[in-house]
């Protein structure tokens, strides 16, 4: 009799520890809603290039995003509608955070201003403006690790910077396991000291996948200069129906007919141009 | 509303129900019965592939021939994914197929099938769905013959799954092919002849969990893992294009690099 009661009393403990568990919000922290792209391309301080970025591109109906800002760690909110009227803007966010996957589920948004986070607080780190001293051999060592990693194609793209010594991985890639090897091959660079994978990996539904192939093949026959054998200096990344086009092209008119080229491809709901134009060595 | 109408939206989805369970049914039938083939007599393949015409010794892996397409157009860095088949079985053309059990060789090809899933997902996700960039992977074990009566001892608990006679994958070899999921055009191809099974049988159903048949998973699991060696060799980039990919890859936020 006894011990049936010991076991009722501590399964009603453990339960009601459970439900608190379920219950509890997760954490707060000072954060700048950005979009997707801005987010994994335009790393470092939140600058007045930067917030016009997040705007323009949120307008052409690029996803929202959160940017923690005392780590820079990009973070993919459950609900869209709380955070994209925000873009552009400072808010504290509270919600539970899963790193491994860079998700957050949002329970609750509370605009602020810049101001309002005291000075001294590592969430000022991406607010205020920072000069880095970065060993130009140090980058050169991670950039051609991350070039030289097997398995991926144009639908890849990964990028990184370097603050100091702590090292910011982003971009996107189609195959999970490229999110763990550029972060296991950056962490064996001797001199890194951290790392902050952003990665985000792209989900290989049908829909996507009819869209990368119809756009490789458009760039394929009007730019095949820039595809050889195993890759391309053109990278097409493709998210839930957007075509987003990196890399870098040789002149402004090859930059303008990969755009016409992929605004043809069935299906895809939006274009956005992001490829670089070579500067040409007498400039 | 009229009773009429009643019966007649009553009739409709009475009607309905009988067409969704006819439709099931068609498609219940047209799945394929796992078929179990015999290597012909004194063939030095099984049969399995369309053509076995492009097959070369393949450097670093004793015992394998195989083939990559080179085509700039078709060849496995042109894909980003992959369909796995069922694995196929093609016994030794003097085994006497009346010894086959159903079960077993089901739990054999299942456990190879999830052995190759395992080792080649995390170079090509697995997809569900055919399509474009996606690669069919098909797979066969070949040779597989019948050893002796299985000990009462090492029977299954359940007796009417147990095996009567043993599996031996002795002279077990694999013959694995990645073939376009839309077009069946043959992009790779591997016959892995490396001798891995010899001394393995399998005398129960429940291979996955029973120690006995430890040998043969693990002949299994080396064989996944071998075909897994081949992709990454057939991805390694030539040194023309390592050096074009090393010169192309220019990260977009260098400008927060600032270099003092």
């Amino acid at each position: 009799m006894k011990s049936a009661l010991l076991t009722a009393v501590i399964l009603l403990v453990s339960s009601s520890g459970l439900c608190a568990a379920a219950d509890r919000p997760g954490e707060t922290f000072h954060a700048y809603v950005d979009t997707d792209i801005c987010s994994r391309l335009m790393l470092g301080p939140i600058n007045e290039a930067r917030v016009g970025c997040s705007l323009s591109t949120a307008k052409d109906g690029d996803e929202p995003v959160l940017i923690r800002l005392q780590n820079n760690m990009v973070l993919t909110v459950n609900k869209r509608k709380m955070v994209e009227k925000l873009v552009g803007q400072f808010m504290q966010a509270t919600g539970q955070v899963k790193v491994s996957d860079g998700t957050m589920k949002l329970s609750e948004v509370s605009p602020e201003q810049a101001k309002d986070i005291p000075a001294g607080d590592p969430a000022r780190k991406l607010i205020d403006p920072q000069t880095y001293r970065t060993d130009a051999k140090l980058y050169e060592k991670i950039r051609h690790e991350l070039a030289m990693m097997p398995y991926t194609s144009e639908f890849d793209f990964i990028s990184f910077s370097l603050m100091g010594t702590d090292v910011i991985l982003t971009g996107w890639t189609v195959r999970s396991t490229n999110r763990s090897e550029a972060q296991s091959r950056v962490k064996d660079v001797e001199g890194v000291t951290s790392i902050v994978n952003n990665i985000d990996v792209l989900p290989l539904g049908h829909f996507d996948m009819q869209i990368r192939a119809g756009a490789r093949a458009q760039l394929a026959q009007s730019l095949s200069r820039y595809f050889w054998g195993s890759g391309s200096d053109i990278k097409i990344v493709v998210k839930n129906g957007d075509i987003i086009l990196l890399g870098t092209v040789a002149t402004k008119e090859d930059s303008d007919l990969a755009f016409i080229r992929c605004n043809s491809v069935p299906g895809a709901f939006h274009v956005f141009n992001l490829l670089r134009v070579r500067k040409s060595s007498g400039s | 509303m009229s009773k009429k109408v009643k019966f007649n939206l009553n009739s409709m989805r009475a009607g309905m129900t009988v067409a969704l369970l006819l439709v099931t049914m068609a498609g219940c039938s047209r799945e394929q019965k796992p078929t179990v083939k015999k290597i012909p007599a004194n063939a030095e393949f099984s049969g399995f592939f369309k053509s076995y015409a492009n097959l070369k010794p393949v450097a670093g892996m004793e015992g394998a021939v195989g083939y990559a397409a080179t085509n700039a157009q078709k060849n496995l860095h042109k894909y980003i994914a992959c369909v796995i088949d069922p694995v196929e079985v093609y016994l030794a053309s003097d085994a006497d197929e009346a010894k086959l059990n159903e079960t077993a060789r089901a739990a054999a090809t299942e456990y190879f099938r999830a052995a190759l899933v395992k080792s080649v997902s995390s170079a090509y996700p697995v997809v569900d769905q055919a399509g474009p960039l996606v690669l069919r992977l098909r797979a066969a074990v070949v040779g597989v013959d019948f050893g002796g009566e299985v000990a009462a001892a090492d029977k299954d608990a359940d007796q009417k799954k147990g095996l009567a006679y043993s599996v031996n994958i002795g002279k077990v070899r694999v013959e694995m092919e990645l073939l376009d999921s839309e077009t069946g055009e043959q992009i790779a191809a591997l016959v892995d002849k490396e001798n891995l099974g010899n001394g393995a049988e399998i005398g129960s159903t429940q291979l996955a969990r029973n120690v006995k048949w430890a040998a043969a998973r693990a002949a299994f699991d080396g064989w996944a893992l071998r075909v897994r060696d081949f992709l990454n060799a057939s991805n390694e980039l030539s040194p023309e294009d390592a050096d074009k990919a090393d010169k192309s890859y220019q990260p977009y936020s260098s400008a927060t690099v600032a270099a003092k």
